[in-house]
């Protein structure tokens, strides 16, 4: 497929009971390393020993099926060690619909091509290297590493302007913030205090990702 | 005031506890299948929803078996609602796997919070997406050429015939093209009538992406 760079194919593919979910995908999508990701009963089906058979040197990794957040941890660490080699493509067909779920938005947060093949191919919209690291500027960055709890307005911004950031893009870093429901504002005896929203930690993994200057 | 969307399967336990974790819920809009137990799972959502006094609308997925439709479908509703002025929210937990990642699509792309819960605990758990649009991972300029090559589907553009529809200059088209082709949303492929022509044209499923 033409924009990619030639290197190592690595297909990522969840699986339930059932190979025929996975045998579709396999069909349709090149590539030199197969990655199954599946809970531990899978690794003990029939399906999952067909399976090895036809592809001796696939390679697996372990979830909970019924965890999304715990797959999608997983799968994203996987994408990540697999696109050092080369293109990763998701297959997102089989599996429970949790693991289903978790591929989906690790494909969407690392930014690599993701596919429902049941039975018929359908290509998720997903922009390929547009991770969800990419959303955030350096100034929300270094806003989040400023920010454990709730804290003054106006602490805040000197902390974060203290890093060579003009005060302009830090006022403008915490309204993104905000508006991506990442950080909320209140009110207490006259003083604007900054704290960070329930959801935030769900994101303080690719906060720290951006780069920030030193 | 706050709209719930969800997806339901045979269990309502899958969506009670957003109707009741929701702050100032004015309607609960939620799919399901045509299947004799998800109707029955309806019947108990919309007495729960009667009883708290909550307007409900079920809405039965005829053929829950085709993602972009489902996706489409959904997505259209949500938009609705949005321009409304109300705040969404979005439990994707029920409902048949396709169900749920067509609702999950949507909210990865429109930026709604979603929520799913746990099989046996009954816990909300919330969903790291962000309340921005995926589509903004692209530039104003990019997002115009893969709308006007979305809604131009059917046609065949060269990108010299692309810069002169959108009025601009072969070498900025090239650069946005180029740019469209290494995420992915478009591609170059050679015109069957003239090998040495390249038509670009949209990657499947870009229409959820601009559309």
């Amino acid at each position: 497929m033409s924009g990619e760079t030639v290197g190592h194919r690595t297909l990522i593919a969840t699986m339930g009971f059932d190979e025929r979910h996975v045998l579709p995908s396999l069909r349709l999508m090149p590539y030199d390393r197969l990655v199954l990701v599946a809970g531990r009963e899978t690794f003990q089906s029939p399906g999952f020993r067909r399976l090895k058979v036809l592809e001796p040197g696939l390679r697996t990794v372990r979830v909970d099926p019924f965890d999304l957040m715990g797959a999608l941890e997983s799968i994203r660490e996987t994408i990540r060690r697999a696109a050092g080699d080369g293109p990763v493509r998701i297959s997102a067909s089989g599996g429970t619909k949790i693991l289903t779920n978790a591929a989906i938005l690790a494909a969407f947060q690392e930014g690599v091509e993701a596919w429902y093949c049941d039975p018929d191919p359908v290509r998720l919209p997903v922009l390929r290297g547009v991770s969800l690291a990419a959303a955030f500027s350096p100034a929300e960055g270094a806003i989040a590493l400023a920010l454990h709890g709730p804290i003054r307005y106006d602490r805040l911004v000197a902390a974060v302007t203290a890093r060579a950031f003009a005060r302009r893009t830090v006022l403008g870093a915490i309204r993104s913030l905000a508006a991506k429901g990442l950080v909320e504002f209140e009110r207490d005896d006259g003083t604007v205090l900054v704290r960070p929203s329930p959801r935030f930690a769900l994101f303080r993994d690719q906060l720290r990702e951006v780069p920030i200057k030193t | 005031m706050t709209v719930l969307f969800g997806t339901l399967g045979w269990r309502p336990q899958s969506l009670l506890p957003s109707i009741r974790s929701t702050e100032n819920l004015e309607r609960v809009v939620f799919y399901h299948s045509d299947h004799a137990k998800s109707r029955e799972a309806r019947s108990k959502v919309m007495e729960f929803c009667r009883a708290l006094g909550v307007t409900a609308n079920a809405i039965e997925v005829s053929d829950a078996y085709d993602l972009l439709h489902v996706a489409g479908q959904i997505r259209a509703d949500v938009r609705k609602d949005r321009a409304a002025g109300a705040d969404l929210r979005f439990n994707i937990a029920g409902g048949t796997r396709l169900m749920s990642s067509a609702a999950l699509l949507v909210c990865i792309l429109e930026g709604i919070p979603a929520t799913y819960v746990h099989d046996e605990t009954y816990q909300e758990i919330a969903l790291p997406l962000l309340r921005i649009s995926y589509g903004e991972g692209l530039t104003a300029k990019q997002r115009d050429v893969l709308s006007f090559l979305v809604r131009n589907r059917d046609k065949d553009f060269t990108e010299t015939a692309l810069a002169k529809a959108l009025g601009v200059h072969k070498a900025t088209m090239n650069h946005h093209v180029r740019e469209l082709e290494a995420k992915g949303a478009i591609a170059r492929l050679s015109d069957p009538a003239d090998a040495r022509r390249l038509i670009v044209k949209p990657t499947p499923g870009m229409e959820l992406l601009v559309g």
